[in-house]
């Protein structure tokens, strides 16, 4: 009985796989757009995002983003409120538990981070317009599930794995590289329990995994086209 | 008031037998002389005959003497009856009296002392110390009431007994400035610790590790130099045996059983894991000795000799740590809180083993009439009816009012359910 399972199992692994490698580079991401409601998306001006951060502790966050690029995260580490965010044109941050609550201009490069992580549609959207390289590098697993892997060479050079379900087109993961104490360390965002919010599909769980290390992102409520100024991302001054 | 209270034994200075009241018509006419010693006894028993509220209540077990509770929480949670939103930034539990609230909190870097009606108006609020705004800013540490005093500490070392009907200081000191505490990560917050007419804190320097203090004037009576470890953020037990009264607290890496009488380190516990963040108030019971604290080091239980003078291990169990959240003992079973796998547990008091356990993340467990309440850091509050080794929720909701994170104990008193939230502290009726 095991064995037949087994064999069944296999036979639709397989037909998964042979399926899954039918599809063009093109045909996914267009798959993944549907998916994604991108048609509906274009008609979204704001999100907010409310939840927790949870690490050792579960802290208060709040992800504020707005067309076409601005966005700000309000977390708490320690209990002390802590800023990230990106007016279109400056990246921002605080960090309260040096002893130092005054908000800092990000570096040149952590700016161009926060600027294609800030772009509303995401990076995967629009893409050749952006300036970015896609490639489809064939199939991989995220946990049990079958998953396209796309690699994305960003306009500054910068490459990053994108990995699609092949199942739903939605995105499951995402891998970036960053160096730390000299070694190049991957850093890996699991993307969760996708609930439609105004029939649009959001993670409502972002989890970051990097060596030795676990972060969550876990939203109570996401909504959209809440009115918020755009002087709201600018950087504050003191 | 009676919930909280925990007056000292009537024992505690005995009366002997031939003072048992008689008929009068069947005893002699005593004279003066057999009058005085009786007369001395009492105004003894009467000095020391204390009402005390404090950090979870009597015997600090998060045990509320309660009945006629809701069983049952109606959708949404029980009725919110007022809210008092100006507490300040603070993890420290309120004190219930018959006509008072007494909480503390941090506005401006600043502690206050706020006392309240029992309807949430404000009566006073009076500064204490510099608060802890570091990590965590805010009050930490619960007050104690003895008889009309309160006594404190602040995140920054100031300890404190003021005056409860109208905040007065009667004394303070320092224990950076005036004991030689050192610095520690997370501010100090211990619950002090009052015992006839002495204060207990834990500075946890090298030479004053533990220090007594006369509890009316704030002078030193003697200092304890334990391991010479640093402050774990403990409110220590207070175990009363017919040889000696003993401390039991917590510093970085040991529990340690203290002679209240002369600071004299009995017996300690050593930690097997780096962590020194060890909150939780030790539970006593029947000759055993129960603590858990997080970081590896999981829960541990203890039988201590007949004069309180050794400790030998009963049991160890790592896989269920607790950092903050306390824990309830019922009987043979044990419910707490596993921060590491954030789940609850009801483990075997007499194995150690861990024989049930229910997904509600991690938090804080109290009890009264015959429920647990489980207040967890996602701010959800579960009541559940505890079922011999295991345990099933009834109801819940999740507090949405208030700032920062949940790690204020609740307290109930009089079928009211206090919550604190960061600045507010809201009272919710529980009673049927």
């Amino acid at each position: 009985m095991k064995k037949a399972f087994l064999i069944i199992g296999s036979f639709f692994l397989v037909l998964n796989l042979v399926q899954a490698q039918d599809l063009t580079l093109d045909e996914i991401m267009s798959k993944h757009y549907q998916a994604s409601e991108m048609e509906k998306l274009q008609q979204v001006n704001t999100v907010i995002m409310t939840g927790l951060r949870v690490q050792q502790d579960l802290m208060p966050l709040k992800i504020i983003r707005k067309r076409p690029n601005l966005f700000l995260m309000e977390f708490d580490v320690a209990d002390l409120t802590a800023y990230q965010a990106y007016d279109g044109e400056v990246g921002w941050s605080t960090a309260p538990w040096t002893g130092n609550a005054a908000p800092q201009q990000m570096s040149e490069s952590a700016t161009m981070g926060m600027k294609y992580q800030s772009n509303f549609d995401g990076i995967l959207y629009q893409w050749k317009e952006n300036g970015h390289q896609l490639e489809l590098e064939g199939i991989d697993t995220v946990e049990t599930k079958l998953a396209y892997k796309v690699r994305l060479i960003r306009a500054d050079s910068i490459v990053q794995y994108y990995f699609i379900d092949s199942q739903d087109f939605l995105l499951k993961k995402q891998v970036s590289y960053r160096k730390f104490r000299g070694e190049e360390i991957a850093i890996e965002n699991y993307y969760r329990d996708y609930r439609n919010v105004d029939g649009i599909p959001f993670a409502f769980v972002v989890e970051t995994q990097y060596p030795g290390r676990t972060v969550s992102m876990e939203f109570d409520t996401i909504e959209l086209n809440l009115p918020v100024e755009d002087d709201f991302f600018g950087m504050p001054s003191y | 008031m009676k919930h909280l209270i925990q007056p000292l034994p009537s024992s505690f200075i005995p009366l002997p037998s031939s003072f048992i009241p008689r008929p009068s018509s069947l005893v002699p006419r005593p004279s003066s002389l057999v009058l005085l010693p009786f007369t001395l006894l009492l105004v003894a028993n009467t000095l020391f005959s204390q009402e005390v509220l404090q950090w979870r209540g009597a015997d600090r077990r998060g045990m509320y003497q309660e009945t006629g509770l809701l069983q049952v929480w109606p959708e949404g949670g029980p009725e919110l009856l007022w809210e008092f939103t100006e507490a300040g930034n603070g993890y420290s539990s309120p004190l219930i009296t018959d006509d008072r609230i007494y909480i503390t909190g941090e506005i401006d870097t600043v502690t206050y002392l706020f006392a309240l009606e029992k309807s949430g108006e404000l009566i006073y609020q009076v500064p204490v110390g510099k608060e802890w705004t570091i990590n965590y800013p805010g009050s930490r540490s619960t007050p104690i009431l003895v008889d009309d005093l309160i006594y404190l500490t602040t995140g920054m070392g100031t300890v404190a007994c003021l005056e409860a009907k109208d905040g007065k200081v009667r004394w303070s000191l320092n224990m950076m400035s005036d004991l030689h505490a050192p610095g520690i990560t997370f501010g100090y917050a211990e619950g002090l610790l009052v015992d006839g007419n002495t204060v207990f804190c834990t500075p946890g320097n090298a030479d004053t590790n533990v220090v007594a203090l006369n509890r009316f004037t704030g002078k030193i009576q003697w200092i304890g130099k334990g391991l010479g470890e640093h402050t774990a953020y403990c409110s220590p037990l207070l175990i009363r045996l017919p040889a000696r009264n003993i401390m039991v607290t917590f510093t970085a890496h040991a529990l340690l059983g203290i002679d209240t009488k002369d600071g004299s380190l009995l017996w300690s516990h050593k930690q097997d894991f780096e962590g020194d963040v060890h909150v939780n108030t030790p539970w006593f019971e029947d000759g055993f000795i129960y603590y858990i604290t997080g970081d590896g080091n999981g829960s541990v239980k203890l039988k201590l000799s007949d004069d309180g003078t050794t400790i030998t291990e009963v049991w160890r169990n790592k896989s269920c740590d607790n950092t903050m959240g306390g824990f309830i003992k019922l009987g043979n079973d044990i419910y707490t809180a596993s921060y590491e796998k954030r789940k609850w547990y009801v483990q075997d008091a007499t194995t150690g083993d861990n024989v049930d356990s229910v997904k509600f993340d991690k938090g804080i467990t109290v009890f009264a009439d015959n429920m647990l309440y489980l207040y967890n850091e996602r701010g959800q509050l579960g009541l559940f009816k505890p079922n011999g080794p295991s345990m099933e929720m009834v109801s819940s909701f999740k507090i949405t009012r208030g700032t920062k994170a949940y790690y204020a104990h609740p307290v109930i008193c009089d079928g009211i359910m206090y919550v604190r939230h960061g600045n507010s502290l809201m009272a919710y009726n529980v009673k049927k």
